[in-house]
């Protein structure tokens, strides 16, 4: 059984075809792995390097390297707290802290209900509005606990 | 002050194409499809344009090494590196949603100079609120009949901040693990599968349709001497208005700090980080430095990405050293060793240190490891490795010598 369904294998098909070159849709296509699945498993991840007609070796190392892929299911919504220089003058550890205590989860846990979790990351590109906010790869300005608690309201 | 980038910012539908049309938009497009590729080039060497991603290259010269089709056949490529994760950088975040148009038209003109065909814009994964109005603002300017002479083409990043350099952009482009390539060959000879490839900053492609429809002489003249135009301040930190400033190359540090409200609550300024963290810091008898690319080497640092992080006398410099070589442990990519175990036991050190166990051999073993990365590592990532710390240990020592003294 393939570890994706129809549509599914449909998308990534169309990334093998979206670039002059198959191999240069890989990383969009583990991309769309990691949004279905909220993780990139080796069983996906050899069903990719058969779509791509690339060894499992060559795709596990790059789902292995980039950061934005795990291995273990993040939540639905993954929320980022940056802690870079200027995020962390700005006070991105007590904003760690707020994270812990409202969702209940320590970094890089998801909460029991698959719906959330949150990690610190590295620079977010919005120094200027620190400590800075991502939640499903799109900036939400700076970090307040109001905010936070409101994480807990996604569906 | 002049202003190329941020001229129009205060007109709220500036990313429309209608909005930017009216300002003059595409413009500078029309004029160099009306030139010959090697004008176009010529005008951006008049220019004295430089690489504002980070390395500050002179952008025509770059163009320049683009090898001939009778030498090299195939295809060339123009990949716009919009992969901004330096920390204190947020000035392509800010044009690209502001100004997207101004980025595309810049990257249109780029294609005809070189003879691409096929172009793209790379861009980093947690910029998703970018890469919908980049997207849409592609979508806009190929209706309108712009990209007649090359297409676009949008890829997303994966959270690597190697990722951003310009080789392991390639690689990454290339669905491989974002490791540097060792030049030579450089991305202008054999670059996107070993085709020539031209890799322009978000930066220096939106001041291309300045530098065509005003012409090179007059960009030049807005500058400083072999620095030609202006350069977009990221600022943050200890500043009163964080946020990007657009001033003329070889405007005074003191002037930007000014722009941005000066250091918050009147306190000391302790230093300067001019260009992203991964530059050593500028400090207090340096505010009369007029900031460029060569002016700024003179001082002994760089303009990177123009990522400026302004630090008052509240900072310990342990702190902020620990903070970027965790960063730089994290992100180094693993290939040379050098840098992999040194970014390692650097943040090792100076989190022992933080945490009250410091000891007289760690900053002489900071400053050692520091020694042996760089120079000896494929990329600029290893070399800011070794660099960054040793220059927080040379310029405030004593904030070292406290973390072991405080031992008891």
């Amino acid at each position: 059984m393939s570890a994706f369904t129809p549509e599914q294998e449909k998308v990534l098909v169309a990334w093998t075809k979206r670039y002059p070159y198959p191999n240069m849709g890989l990383v969009e296509a583990l991309r769309s792995v990691q949004e279905w699945h909220r993780c990139v498993t080796p069983a996906a991840a050899a069903r990719v390097a058969e779509l791509f007609e690339l060894p499992f070796s060559r795709v596990w190392g790059v789902a292995t390297f980039f950061p934005s892929f795990t291995t273990k299911p993040t939540g639905r919504h993954r929320v980022g707290l940056c802690h870079g220089l200027s995020c962390s003058l700005a006070g991105s550890d007590k904003m760690e802290t707020c994270l812990e205590e409202t969702l209940g989860t320590k970094a890089f846990e998801t909460s029991a209900d698959g719906k959330l979790s949150w990690e610190p990351m590295e620079c977010l590109g919005a120094c200027e509005q620190g400590p800075a906010l991502l939640v499903n790869d799109r900036l939400q300005g700076q970090a307040t606990p109001d905010k936070i608690a409101k994480l807990k309201e996604l569906k | 002050m002049t202003k190329i980038l941020t001229k129009h910012f205060d007109e709220a539908t500036l990313h429309e194409l209608a909005t930017y049309e009216r300002l003059g938009g595409y413009q500078g497009l029309k004029k160099a499809l009306a030139m010959a590729p090697a004008d176009v080039t010529a005008e951006v060497v008049k220019s004295n344009l430089r690489g504002l991603g980070g390395a500050g290259f002179p952008t025509g010269a770059k163009w320049g090494t683009v090898p001939p089709t009778d030498k090299v056949p195939g295809p060339r490529y123009v990949v716009v590196n919009c992969d901004e994760s330096e920390p204190g950088c947020f000035k392509d975040r800010v044009l690209v949603t502001r100004a997207p148009h101004q980025l595309i038209e810049g990257l249109l003109i780029a294609a005809h100079a070189v003879g691409a065909r096929q172009t793209f814009i790379f861009i980093r994964g947690e910029y998703q609120n970018q890469y919908d109005v980049l997207a849409r603002a592609v979508a806009e300017a190929a209706a309108a009949g712009h990209a007649k002479h090359a297409s676009i083409d949008l890829m997303r990043g994966a959270g690597a901040y190697i990722s951003g350099l310009d080789t392991a952009l390639l690689e990454t482009m290339e669905g491989k693990k974002a490791w540097p390539r060792q030049p030579p060959p450089f991305p202008t000879v054999a670059g996107l599968m070993g085709q020539p490839t031209v890799v322009n900053n978000v930066e220096t492609l939106s001041m291309l349709p300045f530098i065509l429809r005003e012409g090179g002489e007059a960009f030049a003249k807005i500058g400083s001497a072999k620095n030609g135009g202006t350069v977009v301040f990221s600022v943050s930190g200890h500043v009163e208005k964080p946020g990007v400033y657009e001033v003329p190359m070889g405007t005074k540090l003191r002037d930007v700090l000014a722009l941005a409200g000066g250091v918050r609550g009147g306190r000391k300024l302790k230093c300067v980080i001019p260009g992203g963290t991964s530059m050593p810091p500028l400090m207090e008898k340096d505010l009369d430095l007029a900031l460029d690319f060569d002016a700024i080497r003179a001082a002994g640092t760089f303009l990177g990405a123009g990522g400026m992080i302004v630090l008052d006398e509240t900072a310990d410099a342990v702190e902020v050293a620990h903070n970027i070589e965790r960063f730089l442990a994290h992100e180094s990519c693993g290939q040379c060793t050098p840098c992999r175990e040194g970014s390692f036991w650097n943040e090792e050190i100076l989190h022992r240190m933080l945490h009250g166990k410091a000891t007289a051999e760690d900053a002489p073993n900071l400053a050692r490891i520091g020694e042996n990365i760089t120079g000896k590592v494929i990329c600029a990532l290893g070399d800011t490795v070794g660099m960054v710390t040793r220059a927080y240990l040379q310029r405030f020592p004593e904030d070292f010598k406290k973390r072991v003294s405080s031992n008891g």
